[in-house]
């Protein structure tokens, strides 16, 4: 009986441990100005070389001096659509200052239904057909949307996973406008960005 | 279901839920099944076997007729051997729900507990003993900002065959 009874003290101390911890975990992955999932603000963004949805092919070096906000989203995913046309607008908004919004669908869809989606929805920037090679080298996405932030220079300012608001989005994006031009640079400065945004030069686009 | 295969398989049930009480790690499964006590099924009848799946809180999965043709629907399939024939499945009505992302739009998902009826059949010629099913649960996850890949968790449970 008391073998018993001890067994049960210490069943329900682990128990309530284990949910102690798993609140405590819970807290930190809900708050914060950003869900930052592994180590990538201030990295150098990997390059790729994906197909489009109408069958050109695109790599992220392209866009060398522009600044560049990269969604992975999948047509299965709610949230994503909340982005979109936050994405759309901002695209508008920002275009001629240097904004490109490249659109990464994680989808296992056939591209002609994820392109009648995006159409759909209005999506006025290019959606590119992403892979697990992709998702791995930007840090192995596992939620969708999943927006990371690039400069002018291709480092990665920030990473937003999950949904955020369209004053977060716009904030972010102002940042990695504001970045300067300096392709070249070596990794040691281009490594501060994310933590000290330069002004932007003068003569930036 | 004997007393202590059930004790020990209501506290199996219990341990694991209480891994979806934690901080999801970005591998995890989001849903897990309760374990299914042995089905008996005489020859040349049919019998309902219920799977009991519980949802991590905070997540929910699309229900088997979401909404939406994009959406990834919650689909259960079954490998019976040939001893037996899976005639039907039940799932349960979703639960129309509305999430921050998308106040105005209400979506049909399951969430916390749900039940899948699978109704057995043994032909009369079905020779007595004991038969594995196996199978697979399909979902896609979401919580109140973001969406986890579609998903699949094995589903197994053991049917005995016993002559009239």
């Amino acid at each position: 009986m008391k073998r018993n009874a001890l067994v049960f003290v210490v069943l329900v101390g682990a128990i309530i441990g284990m949910l102690a911890a798993g609140k405590y975990l819970d807290r930190t992955r809900k708050h914060g100005p950003l869900k930052m999932v592994g180590n990538v603000k201030g990295v150098q963004a990997p390059d790729f070389d994906l197909p489009t949805l109408d069958g050109r092919r695109v790599k992220l070096s392209d866009f060398r001096g522009k600044a560049v906000l990269l969604n992975f989203w999948a047509t299965w995913c709610s949230p994503c659509q909340i982005e979109m046309p936050w994405f759309v607008e901002l695209q508008k908004q920002y275009g001629k200052d240097g904004l490109v919004v490249l659109g990464v669908a994680m989808d296992d869809s056939e591209p002609s239904k994820i392109a009648e989606f995006a159409h759909e929805m209005g999506v006025n920037y290019p959606v590119l057909l992403g892979t697990d090679q992709v998702s791995d080298d930007f840090g192995d996405v596992q939620f969708l949307p999943t927006t990371f932030y690039i400069d002018r220079d291709g480092v990665i300012v920030d990473k937003a996973a999950g949904l955020f608001s369209r004053g977060e989005i716009e904030n972010n994006i102002k940042k990695i406008l504001a970045s300067s031009r300096n392709s070249g640079a070596p990794q040691t400065s281009r490594a501060s960005v994310g933590n000290t945004l330069a002004p932007p030069p003068k003569d930036a686009p | 279901m004997t007393k202590p295969a059930g004790t020990v398989a209501a506290v199996v049930f219990f341990l694991a839920t209480l891994g979806l009480a934690q901080a999801p790690s970005e591998k995890q499964s989001y849903v897990i099944m309760a374990p299914v006590g042995n089905v008996q099924l005489r020859a040349g009848a049919s019998t309902s076997v219920e799977m009991d799946f519980r949802i991590g809180s905070e997540f929910h999965i699309n229900s088997h007729h979401p909404k939406a043709d994009y959406l990834i629907p919650t689909v259960l399939k079954l490998n019976a051997p040939e001893q037996l024939t899976v005639a039907d499945l039940k799932y349960p009505e979703g639960e129309e729900m509305a999430f921050a992302f998308a106040p105005n739009d209400k979506l049909s998902v399951y969430s916390g507990d749900f039940s899948i009826n699978a109704v057995l059949k043994a032909p009369a010629k079905a020779a007595a003993g004991s038969y594995p099913v196996k199978g697979e649960l399909r979902f896609q996850a979401c919580d109140h900002s973001a969406c986890y890949p579609p998903r699949s968790i094995p589903v197994q449970f053991q049917v005995t065959v016993v002559k009239k």
